[in-house]
């Protein structure tokens, strides 16, 4: 899939405080492509005001994300039997009992 | 569906999210039964409607035939809603297609307090977006299709909605960060 990103135009080599804000969510998110996540990398690594900014926005995502519910395994296996039942899988025996097939040399 | 190759193709565009469908249906219905009621009824309409899909974005393609199911049944099961549906949502649903009524209900008792009342407190379109991302793991782009809105008005209601969670929760102390 590509990133949004890669449509707009890349962040310079060195880009400003202002410009690393304007995709700090699209960082955080994984968002970005490679190039333009190598230099906000860069950039923070230098920038401790834009750090905090990103440890923040870290921890608000972190607290949002934390609310996902999970799906236990019991549920996952019913609705894997469900879409077996929709879409058979190509192994799978033929519907309505035994096959006059025989079993493979 | 009887061609072999189709149940293939379908299974490879679903199986991986159904994991995704069920949250986002536990998060409509508020039950666990009923949310997997919701998913088996999605999966057969996408299976009926496999032949129109593209390929693309299975995910953004499920949810939205997810979220029309669910509209469906709620106007089956009551219909004395249905007039007040449209009149709430008439204010509130904005651009973006979803429903204020129906992802507020949906917030109710599953966030820890101070998140939850941070993310009610957003406009419907705004909520609409940090719900599909954050809460229901879409991409951007995935997002995008399912409001049928451009992927740089997702980025933008994105920011604005933590921004606005982050304000509400500075003073919570639960985002210091060791200076």
């Amino acid at each position: 899939m590509k990133r949004w990103r890669r449509r707009a135009s890349p962040l310079p080599p060195e880009p400003s405080c202002e410009q690393v804000a304007a995709v700090l969510q699209a960082y955080l998110d994984g968002e970005l492509g490679p190039q333009d996540t190598e230099r906000v990398a860069e950039h923070l690594e230098h920038c401790r005001r834009c750090q905090i900014e990103a440890e923040t926005f870290e921890r608000v995502i972190s607290a949002i994300r934390r609310q996902r519910p999970a799906v236990g395994p019991e549920v996952s296996e019913r609705l894997t039997a469900l879409v077996d039942e929709l879409a058979p899988p190509a192994d799978a025996p033929p519907k309505g009992g035994s096959s006059a097939e025989g079993p493979p040399a | 569906m009887t061609n072999p190759t189709d149940d293939q193709r379908f299974r490879e565009q679903v199986l991986p999210e159904l994991d995704v469908l069920y949250r986002v249906a536990l998060r409509l219905t508020r039950a666990p039964q009923p949310a997997e009621d919701l998913v088996q009824d999605t999966l057969e309409r996408a299976l009926g409607a496999f032949d129109r899909f593209d390929g693309r974005y299975p995910r953004a393609w499920l949810l939205t035939i997810l979220r029309n199911a669910h509209r469906n049944d709620q106007r089956r099961s009551r219909p004395d809603l249905l007039a007040q549906e449209v009149a709430d949502r008439l204010p509130a649903r904005g651009q973006d297609g979803t429903s204020d009524a129906t992802v507020t209900q949906a917030m109710a008792g599953q966030l820890a307090p101070a998140v939850r009342a941070a993310i009610l407190r957003l406009s419907s379109k705004h909520r609409a977006v940090l719900v599909l991302v954050d809460l229901d793991g879409l991409t951007y782009r995935e997002a995008a299709e399912v409001l049928e809105v451009p992927v740089g008005t997702v980025m933008s209601r994105l920011h604005r909605s933590r921004r606005r969670v982050r304000a509400e929760l500075d003073g919570t102390g639960a985002l210091e960060v060791e200076r």
